[in-house]
């Protein structure tokens, strides 16, 4: 009664047909996960599809084509929006690799104060975003923060973090960096843990040096966690909202904007088609470039 | 040889730790204590006087005691949230984990895109207007349950599968039905990864900004989150009650952190390291 | 009075049939086992009579009542899992209770009836413990407790006894066996042990592929086996099969013989058998011995010695093995040769079908 219970009934055997038994395992179990998620979740997002075509108001929605799409790849603050998220999805991420990988190599390591460490590294993952967002704020003002101050007692003069358009995307990135690579590292953490020591046997056996047991062993047997860690911090990083807006508001000007700010003004200011176009062009994005990322990293390879 | 290096290591990770992760904490708190105007030169120094409980009334009754307000309803929209979600994932992860039927196909497809697709905000508002919805923490329940039910479902399924099939037959032989075979034998039984899932759902949720941003606008139905960002324009000229302000956001993610931090870890490193 | 019948029971998989029309009746009492090579559809059988698999065609009566649509709690059997299946979150007062409790039983009987089915199973001083706590046999007496105080009409036991360690798996068939002569419920069992089968059983059910091969009490599959996979499956070492040519027929007697074996005649309903075809004969290694006269002449290849029998394993010239189990401590050394004999009444024939041609 477990298995395949529909096809089974339909195939009736013998005088008896196998009917509506009770299952274990009924499937109106879906029933409330599936309406909320349907309701709440899948009908705005395929709806999304389509009042981006329009020109809306909430209360009704003029077709217009890909006219919003065009606006979006022909103003040039949206164009910015839309590199500045590849951008900081890809420093975020490549940095939470590297680092996470080093912290959990230190981590691991037979260090003082381990315990000690791996909880301060992790904490930030645990504080509001916003939280973070205020304090680092003012921790980068470019005169009177924290970061600046300590800088000029090193006597180097510290840029304007958040103030030199060039500078803010990155700035706000390695907030992000910092607020996240703990989870990296732990992630990194129980992979490294997950290898078994028979290979650094062997390769200590085949006389292999540090390095050689890093390359040859650590970082291909990591390769499950490297494959997690890059998948959530870049799907992260293309969705990033929260940070940017407690610390730059996208700004100086449209300098730190991205795709994610760019939906919230367009929403604050009323153009729900618009703001709707750049849903749908965040999905897009996220669909062309996390798919086929996500197929590389996990594909197995040949020898294995 | 060992020994001392590690202690070298360590004394310098611990250094370095310090600067980069616990000066910025530290700096929370020393602002926290510090009167307005100290607070105003925003440096790294030791408060004169005492002023933490100060802070902590002046920040908790400003606007009407909003703060009250907000810890309220973000408690709300945290427990009720989780509840749900905990109840309505297990119950998925249960029939998925137990049944083959052709429908596992497109239902674990619509739970990955529920991880990578970012919700489509506007038309989400227009639907919960139109369900008058819109601006209730009942709307926002609901769309914290929508959100974050794909990762609760993992979790529950990925351990339901090592839940032997065999007790669920017990227990139809002596006569469970399916509400007994879930609520008395399978709930029971996920208790690890429902604490997992209690504690990992509950910091995200009452963490989150982004999601009150968007659909509980309006001042009574403030979020802790929607709070401290407003009081940051407020309070521009007190640094010492934005911090105070931080500092009381932060004790609940610390109490779950002290309390739970091995089922965090291993509910965010879920399914990474198989492989 | 609860009998069970089965007509033609089929389940299917999709396409695939994997019970292929089973008929058989279970007299109240009785203490049936299904035996057959994993995979012959045995436990699949047991878990249609049980309820935990749907029934793709046929008939299950229980106690005259057809069964194919009923609910597993309403067909009053019991059930005890290979795995055992307590409830690990339960103490086994509770996990034996939980039935009842479901049952929605009044607390005094409920509580009335689990200690009187400890006290069946010498259990009374584990009931506040939870199923880690205990060892491999108590669990398994736990799983039966819960079965018992279920008062079914018929127990199911799927392969009981594999988790338990050679030593505990003996005693613990002595006391299931007990428990059948206690309660008189008719019990099915499933395994794949031919030797729990034998002891245990009153009536064996020989499975192989979805189909029964035979069924009858474990003297008659031992002494009169229905086929080629029965005679091979009952019986340990298995019984040797030799291909042997036909040399001539009579009424109730077929002359075989082989370039390993002189003529021979045996005992055999001859009908449709003719001369010069190929059939097969099926001596049990019990049934050999040493003889001088031995028609089977060969080399020794291995020897086993037991102290009380020995087990010799006989190169034949034509390059066949014969196993030969011999009474008491034999001086064999390995590559001398060695003839062995047989009573022709002790042999069987197969015809080509692989059929047993009995008398």
């Amino acid at each position: 009664m477990s298995v395949a219970t529909a096809t089974e009934a339909t195939i009736g055997h013998g005088p008896v047909r196998a009917g509506k038994r009770e299952t274990a395992y009924p499937g109106w179990f879906l029933l409330p996960a599936a309406v909320i998620y349907a309701v709440l979740f899948l009908l705005p997002t395929i709806s999304s599809l389509y009042f981006s075509l329009t020109r809306w108001t909430l209360f009704d929605a003029t077709f217009i084509g890909f006219e919003n799409f065009a606006q979006f790849f022909r103003e040039p603050f949206l164009v910015k929006g839309l590199v500045n998220t590849v951008i900081y999805a890809v420093v975020t991420s490549s940095m939470k690799v590297v680092l996470g990988m080093a912290l959990a190599l230190l981590l691991t390591s037979r260090i003082v104060a381990r315990g000690y460490l791996r909880s301060v590294v992790f904490f930030p993952v645990l504080v509001s975003t916003i939280g973070v967002g205020i304090t680092f704020t003012v921790l980068m003002h470019p005169t009177n923060g924290m970061i600046n101050e300590g800088l000029a007692l090193l006597g180097v003069k510290g840029p304007g973090w958040l103030t030199n358009p060039n500078l803010a995307l990155f700035s706000v990135a390695l907030v992000d960096v910092w607020k996240g690579v703990g989870l990296a590292t732990v992630i990194y953490i129980a992979g490294l843990v997950a290898i078994p020591k028979d290979y650094y046997e062997a390769a200590r056996i085949d006389g292999a040096t540090p390095w050689q047991n890093f390359w040859f062993v650590t970082l291909p047997l990591s390769r499950p966690a490297t494959a997690t860690v890059i998948t959530l911090s870049f799907i992260g990083g293309l969705r990033t909202f929260d940070l940017i807006w407690a610390m730059t508001k996208g700004g100086p000007g449209f300098a730190s904007d991205t795709i994610a700010s760019v939906i919230y003004k367009q929403y604050q200011a009323g153009f729900f088609g618009l703001s709707t176009a750049g849903n749908v062009v965040l999905f897009i994005l996220i669909a062309i470039l996390v798919v086929p990322l996500t197929m590389l990293l996990n594909r197995k390879r040949g020898h294995e | 040889m060992k020994n001392r290096a590690s202690v070298i290591g360590g004394l310098a990770a611990i250094l370095f730790s310090f600067f980069v992760f616990v000066i910025p904490f530290l700096f929370i708190i020393l602002m926290s204590f510090k009167d307005r105007q100290q607070a105003s030169l925003r440096d790294f120094s030791w408060p004169n006087g005492f002023h933490l409980w100060d802070n902590l009334v002046a920040v908790v009754s400003t606007r009407n005691w909003m703060m009250v307000t907000a810890f309220v309803n973000s408690t709300i929209m945290t427990v009720t949230s989780v509840t749900l979600l905990i109840v309505f994932a297990a119950m998925v992860g249960f029939v998925l984990a137990r049944r083959n039927s052709r429908w596992n196909g497109p239902i674990e497809f619509l739970i990955l895109a529920g991880l990578m697709i970012p919700p489509a905000v506007v038309p989400t508002i227009w639907l919960l207007q139109g369900l008058k919805l819109f601006g209730t923490l009942h709307g926002m329940i609901l769309i914290q349950v929508a959100y974050n039910l794909p990762f609760s479902i993992i979790l529950y399924r990925a351990f339901i599968v090592t839940i032997p099939r065999e007790l669920d037959e017990a227990a139809v032989i002596d006569g469970a039905r399916p509400l007994d075979v879930f609520f008395r034998i399978i709930l029971p039984l996920l208790w690890p990864v429902t604490v997992t899932n209690i504690v990992v759902q509950s910091v995200g949720i009452f963490n989150d900004f982004t999601n009150p941003l968007y659909y509980l606008p309006g001042n009574q139905n403030a979020t802790v989150q929607l709070t401290l960002y407003n009081f940051q324009s407020q309070f521009n000229t007190s640094y010492n009650l934005l911090f105070t302000n931080i500092l009381l956001i932060t004790i609940p993610p610390l109490i779950v952190f002290l309390f739970f931090n091995r089922q965090i870890v291993a509910g965010m490193t879920a399914g990474a390291v198989k492989g | 009075m609860a009998g069970l019948e089965l007509r033609q029971l089929r389940k299917s998989y999709g396409n695939v049939e994997v019970i292929k029309g089973v008929d058989l009746t279970i007299e109240h009492g009785e203490f049936v086992v299904f035996v057959g090579p994993s995979g012959c559809g045995k436990s699949t059988l047991l878990r249609m009579i049980a309820g935990l698999e749907d029934i793709t065609g046929g008939e299950l009566r229980i106690g005259g009542k057809v069964m194919n649509q009923v609910e597993p709690r309403d067909r009053s059997i019991a059930m005890v899992f290979q795995s055992y299946a307590l409830y690990p979150h339960m103490t086994v007062y509770d996990n034996v209770g939980f039935g009842l409790k479901l049952a929605k039983t009044p607390t005094d009987v409920r509580d009335q009836k689990i200690r009187e089915a400890a006290r069946i199973l010498q259990m009374e001083h584990l009931l506040d413990r939870k199923p880690g706590q205990l060892s491999g046999g108590q669990r398994q007496r736990v799983a039966i407790g819960r079965a018992i105080v279920r008062q079914p009409e018929v127990f199911l036991f799927d392969e009981p006894l594999s988790n338990l360690d050679a030593a505990l798996r003996v005693d613990t068939r002595m006391e299931i066996a007990k428990l059948h002569q206690n309660l008189g419920a008719s019990m099915i069992y499933v395994t794949h042990d031919q030797v729990e089968a034998m002891v245990l059983a009153d009536k064996i059910v020989v499975l192989d592929g979805g189909v029964v091969q035979q069924v009858g009490s474990p003297i008659e599959l031992y002494q009169r086996p229905a086929n080629l996979f029965v005679a091979g499956f009952i019986g340990s070492p298995k019984m040797n099969l030799l291909p042997v040519a036909v040399e001539a027929v009579s009424n109730g007697k077929v002359t075989v013989s082989s370039k390993d074996l002189a003529a021979t005649d045996v005992a055999a309903n001859a009908s449709g058998i003719s001369p010069g075809t190929t059939v097969t004969l099926g001596i049990r290694p019990h049934a050999l011995q040493i003889s001088s006269s031995g028609t089977l002449v060969g080399r020794v290849a291995i020897v086993e010695r037991l102290g009380n029998e020995t087990n010799v394993n006989v190169e034949l010239p034509t390059g066949g093995q014969l196993m030969a189990v011999l009474d008491g401590d034999q001086p064999l050394q390995i590559g001398n040769g060695i003839a062995l004999g047989f009573d022709p009444a002790d042999a069987v024939i197969f015809d080509g079908q692989g059929l047993a041609r009995h008398l």
